[in-house]
């Protein structure tokens, strides 16, 4: 999706609001949730966070059905809340809401209500959430969860000694960070939630369905005596703020603030609980200096980082700090919510980054989707993501690092063990993003110097280097690699001067040459036998006979085929160019990798000579006519191909005393049109063509060509001069083997079979011509 | 903790060869069923469908817990690996959500790229409590833009994932009826396949082996343009009955298809897969053809099964997967491994497949439909199975009950059907089953 649109969230980066609620309730002690609603929500969402915590996720459902929805599905509830009691025997129940639920009208309290009058002796406690999926993203499901637990819990508003501590949705293996912190400044807290244990559990010799970590309701009633809330979320939604209730309904005071990433973050929470009676240990002191020599061992890395930065808006606030503080640039923001007081946070923080990077194109993206985020990160040249693995997509599309460190992570191990908090979380995160870069400098310095300072021909640069390197045509180093030349073009819509066009057509090399010509099945079988017996066959090509875009329908229906059977194998195919750029589109989907074209010049009274005519769009053009409607086809198609990142070659005829003087125009043209080499052979004279009585280039003479054209582009020296129908290495065509199987109704076939030999480099070719119908 | 099991749910649990267990049905509410609702079994169904803007008009949840979740791959276009919804808020819960959606395709059609030929609206949970007239814009869509654009009006509550199944299928036949009246072509459609790390591509290569052209692959890297020609095919091979069946019965009655079920997991399923198509279509050569192909493959894959056949013979197998054709197969392939299956069973199978279970299996192997978390621990533990086929959602379960595991559902990133698939199959089984990681979990080391 180019462009961004208004009306349609393209790939959400958000989650639905029951996803956030029985997300929460995960952190309360002997709790299982049921979802108000149709199967599908439960699953989901079991599913999700199945991959992400690597842990077994039970969910019930109150499994609407279309009864219960038209006439209510209290029915369904009720019947739920016994079937969990009975399965898990949990000590509280969390009923969270669905779109359903709330669109359908149910009165949760209500059925809640009857569910104990039908059961006096049921002492499970059953907390009703409200989460309608379109009321807000998991986030606000998180602290609708939350306030939900604090709001019908029986409140013990006896003074404590306790701090209250109220988390967003941070992962386990934080959540035990954060406590044994607390626990290191000798401070009492009550942790609201707690999923430490319960979504990050242990191998037991027994299992125990009921996840019995977390924090109990009778801890949680005790916030309400607390002496400090501390919330980490300046963004929830006040109505959905715990600290503020219990500052409202009890009088608790409270302090909310970012997630303890970064050096800023991480001294705020140590000043705040040291106010609260909380004690520094030397332990602290030093994990504190540890962490600032480590900024500084980093700063420089760090400082080539431009980030996107994308999630809840807690999540979002607190690592833009963290990047801030250490000179990476986070040139996008973004979060799914609506949080407008997260952008006007953003701004104030971005304002002394932005002097530092001289830069004032920070993009905040508020209520925002992945389609939008990709196109920013385009924009931006972002090279570093950070967030969950939704943006995998982008991080593989524009081939960008992805830092995963937020809920979900669905592609890695391990997201119940992501670490961002406190001096080793924000390290963690700082450590990978540096990483990254010092990777990406180690991968990248010695091409890129290369490219840039050493090599003059610049149209090198945009090699695939993989597949080029094992074509034993384009790369030198390759000659062990085979090729498959599959002779399924016959036709030929050029009739050059050196070709005769009754038998050959001398667009690759010495092409013309097949034994017969293979239906794309025929030839689709050939690969599957030779590939099963030669291991090294890295490339198929269609080198003719004819052309191979003159014959399409039947290159496409090769290709194609072989692909469906192998997506390793490298295309390359060999034409004129005349109809390059009608193809070049259908090649690229083909994923054919490499194209040779014959250029033999690039003035049309020089290619006057060369070519006799041309059939184009049905009709015949000859003399300069034909040869400018030629020429420019190929240097369009040419320069198409460059476009497309397929690797083209070009190959140059050199016939003397015609052209022999103009291949360095070539090859010069070639190299504009972002070639990647150029390969200049000698023409060879073929009996009963109008070129026969020429003489042909000596191999020194060509060989002093090539020399002279180096510094054009680069060149291939090693050509063959390989036949239409070519098996196995460069330097040992045994395509005989297969050339003799005829084709069982094939009659022409017998009376030809005595003419098919071995073809030796520099021998004549009109003696091994054959054609079937 | 013990588990008993609910009063509602005994019907549906069964030993005795599975005699009379009780399927097809809603779930329980309360019990914790593994199954998914009617929008993901539409979206199973018509998500592989490569050039196909898949459009969820509903809040964003269903959209965004569906998004390029699964292992469907493409040849051509990647449209089907993005996820649009409409993103439906509280103010459109009020006031309506039509509007908006109209408002969508309209800036679909004028802006995306490649520019849509075909559109599938999902109507999810509440836009039919809400009142939105999903056809009424998907018609108007197609008359202004002249392309198809299909409302698939699945809400979750509608019944089970079976019928989103058969809501797909309706809408494929809505995509196809127009084109029924093509001259016939010999070949057949692929149906029920969903590319799942290239799976279609194997069996379309086989059969182009052995001689069989493929028309039209359903919905496994299918696109618009080849989907119409569909109703040309001589013959539809239904590789995944329970949620293609009904497709292949309404082209059979409404355009002349004739089709037979097939299964390509394991040696026995596929070899007689293959054979069965080859004879179906009344070409003596084929039918060779095929019986050489199947016993070429077969002589490959065997070494490699008798590699790791002493490493697993005698264990214990329990199976948990989304139809009752992928469980028969699977409890075939055990066989194949001298393996034997303790408990099987389904999302949502059908009776005459837990018939045929029932015939395959031993007379205490527990046979059971829609289980749900408790059952299926209570069952593993009881059975002493060695190992569990199922998806991602129960594979922490399996683990945490040190029960190996293996991954048989869409999100798997290596094929399993065809005799590729064998090896990766048995391979897989044994990695997981004899990890040297369960010792210590069991308690063999201090």
């Amino acid at each position: 999706m180019s462009e961004n649109l208004v009306n349609l969230n393209v790939n959400p980066c958000k989650m639905c609001m029951p996803m956030g609620a029985v997300s929460a309730l995960y952190g309360i002690r002997s709790t299982m949730s049921i979802l108000h609603g149709s199967q599908g929500c439960a699953t989901y969402i079991r599913r999700h966070m199945a991959t992400h915590f690597n842990e077994p996720i039970d969910i019930a459902s109150s499994s609407l059905t279309e009864h219960g929805t038209v006439f209510g599905g209290e029915a369904n509830l009720l019947k739920g809340l016994k079937n969990l009691i009975d399965l898990y025997h949990p000590e509280v129940i969390g009923v969270c809401t669905t779109c359903l639920a709330e669109t359908i009208g149910e009165d949760v309290d209500a059925i809640v209500k009857k569910f104990h009058e039908r059961n006096p002796d049921e002492s499970v406690k059953i907390i009703n959430v409200a989460s309608p999926g379109y009321g807000g993203t998991q986030n606000e499901g998180w602290f609708a969860g939350l306030c939900a637990v604090l709001k019908q819990v029986e409140p013990d508003t006896t003074p404590n000694n306790k701090i209250g501590i109220v988390v967003p949705q941070i992962s386990p293996a934080d959540t035990r960070r954060l406590k044994s912190f607390l626990g290191e400044m000798d401070l009492d807290y009550i942790l609201l939630p707690d999923i430490s244990d319960n979504l990050d559990g242990v191998t037991e010799k027994e299992y125990n369905r009921l996840k019995t970590g977390g924090t109990p309701l009778s801890e949680i009633a005790k916030m309400a005596g607390s002496k400090l809330t501390i919330e980490f979320s300046e963004f929830a939604d006040e109505k959905l703020s715990p600290a503020l209730y219990l500052k409202e309904a009890h009088g608790v005071p409270y302090v909310r603030l970012p997630l303890p990433i970064g050096i800023r973050g991480i001294d705020e929470l140590t000043n705040t609980l040291i106010s609260a009676g909380g004690v520094v240990t030397k332990e602290y002191e030093k994990a504190r200096g540890r962490y600032i020599d480590a900024m500084v061992d980093s700063h420089k890395y760090n400082a080539q980082v431009r980030a996107a930065v994308f999630g809840e808006p807690d999540f979002v606030y607190a690592v833009v700090r963290l990047c801030c503080e250490n000179g990476i640039l986070p040139v996008i923001a973004a979060t799914a919510s609506v949080s407008p007081k997260l952008k006007e946070s953003l701004l104030k923080e971005l304002e002394s980054c932005h002097d530092f990077n001289f830069t004032k194109g920070i993009t905040i993206l508020d209520d925002s989707d992945f389609a939008v985020i990709e196109n920013e990160c385009t924009k931006q040249k972002v090279n570093l993501l950070i967030g969950s693995s939704d943006g995998r997509r982008i991080a593989h599309k524009l081939n960008i690092p992805l830092i995963r460190c937020a809920f979900p992570i669905h592609d890695y191990v391990g997201g119940q063990r992501v670490r961002i908090l406190g001096f080793d979380g924000s390290l963690n995160l700082l450590d990978q993003a540096a990483n990254a870069m010092i990777e990406h400098t180690e991968t990248h310095f010695r091409a890129k110097m290369y490219e840039k300072f050493y090599s003059p021909i610049s149209s090198t640069s945009a090699i695939p280097k993989d597949k080029t390197s094992t074509h034993p045509c384009f790369g030198e180093h390759a000659c062990k690699n085979a090729r498959i030349h599959l002779p399924v073009a016959p036709k030929c819509n050029i009739q050059c001067n050196y070709c005769l066009r009754d038998f050959d057509c001398m667009n690759e090399s010495r092409p013309g040459v097949s034994s017969r010509i293979l239906s794309p099945k025929e030839a689709f079988e050939r690969y599957i036998e030779i590939k099963s017996q030669l291991s090294n066959v890295t490339v198929v090509g269609i080198a003719g006979p004819g052309d191979a875009l003159a014959n399409f329908e039947e290159t496409r229906e090769t290709l194609r085929l072989i692909r469906e059977y192998d997506n390793d194998v490298t295309f390359c195919i060999a034409t004129n160019g005349l109809l390059l750029p009608q193809y070049v589109g259908e090649l690229k989907a083909l994923k054919v990798s490499h194209v040779t074209v014959t250029v033999n010049a690039v003035e049309a009274e020089i290619g006057a000579k060369i070519y006799k005519h041309i059939n184009f769009m049905g009709r015949t053009y000859s003399s300069v006519e034909g040869a400018s409607i030629l020429l420019s086809n190929q240097l369009v198609g040419i320069k198409m191909l460059k476009e497309a990142g397929i690797v083209c070659k070009v190959n140059c005829v050199a016939i003397k005393g015609v052209n022999d003087d103009h291949v360095f125009a070539v090859t010069k043209k070639a190299a504009e049109l972002g070639a990647f080499m150029t390969n200049i052979m000698p023409h060879i004279p073929v009996k009963g063509s109008a070129f026969e009585n020429l003489n042909r280039l000596g191999s020194k003479e060509i060989v002093r060509l090539r020399d002279l054209c180096k510094v054009n582009i680069k060149q291939m020296s090693h050509c063959r001069q390989c036949r239409s129908d070519a098996v196995g290495t460069l330097d040992e065509d045994i395509s005989i083997m297969w050339r003799h199987k005829p084709k069982p109704e094939d009659k022409t076939n017998a009376s030809n079979k005595g003419m098919c030999k071995e073809v030796k480099q520099g021998e004549s070719t009109d003696s091994i011509q054959e054609r079937s119908a | 903790m013990n588990v008993s099991i609910l009063e509602e749910r005994k019907g549906s649990i069964a030993n005795k060869r599975g005699k009379g267990v009780s399927c097809e049905r809603e779930s329980v509410s309360g019990s914790v069923s593994q199954r998914a609702c009617v929008y993901c079994g539409a979206r199973v169904v018509l998500n592989p469908i490569t050039d196909a803007y898949h459009i969820v008009h509903g809040p964003i949840g269903c959209a965004s817990y569906t998004w390029d979740i699964r292992g469907s791959l493409t040849s051509g276009e990647d449209t089907y690996r993005n996820s649009f919804s409409t993103d439906l808020r509280e103010t459109d819960i009020v006031f309506g959500g039509a509007k908006k959606l109209t408002a969508a395709i309209d800036e679909l059609m004028e802006k995306a790229d490649p520019r849509p030929k075909l559109i599938f609206v999902y109507a999810t949970c509440i836009v039919g409590v809400i009142g939105d007239d999903v056809e009424a814009v998907c018609r108007m869509t197609e008359q202004k833009y002249g392309i198809r654009c299909i409302a698939v009006k699945a809400p979750g509550f509608s019944g089970t994932k079976s019928q989103g199944y058969k809501l797909a299928c309706d809408a494929i036949m809505t995509l196809i009826a127009p084109h029924k009246n093509q001259a016939k072509q010999f070949g057949v459609n692929i149906i029920g396949d969903y590319n799942l790390s290239g799976e279609m591509w194997i069996i379309k290569g086989y059969l182009a082996q052995i001689g069989i052209p493929v028309i039209s692959t359903i919905t496994g890297d299918s696109s618009y343009g080849k989907l119409i020609q569909a109703p040309s095919a001589t013959l539809n091979i239904v590789q995944c009955a329970g949620s293609s069946v009904y497709l292949a019965e309404r082209m059979q009655e409404e355009m002349d298809v004739p089709y037979i079920k097939v299964s390509f997991f394991g040696i026995e399923d596929t070899t007689s897969s293959l054979l069965r198509i080859a004879d179906a279509l009344g070409v003596p050569e084929l039918s060779q053809s095929a019986r050489a192909f199947a016993k070429k493959k077969t002589a490959e894959v065997l070494p490699i099964i008798e590699k790791y056949k002493p490493y697993l013979k005698g264990k214990k197998a329990a199976i948990f997967v989304g139809g009752g054709f992928k469980a028969i197969s699977l409890i075939r392939q055990f066989n194949e491994l001298g393996m034997k299956t303790v408990v099987v069973g389904t999302q949502t199978g059908k009776k005459d497949e837990y018939e045929i279970i029932g015939s395959i299996v031993d007379e205490d192997t527990i046979v059971l439909d829609d289980a749900n978390p408790a059952e299926l621990e209570r069952f593993m533990i009881e059975k002493q199975a060695d190992i569990l086929v199922g998806g991602v959602k129960e594979r922490p379960l399996a683990y945490k009950l040190g029960v190996a595991f293996c991954d048989h559902n869409h999100e798997r990133k290596h094929p399993l059907a065809g005799f590729a698939g064998i090896e990766n199959f048995v391979r897989e089984v044994h990695l997981s089953i004899n990890s040297p990681v369960w010792q210590y979990v069991k308690g063999g080391a201090a």
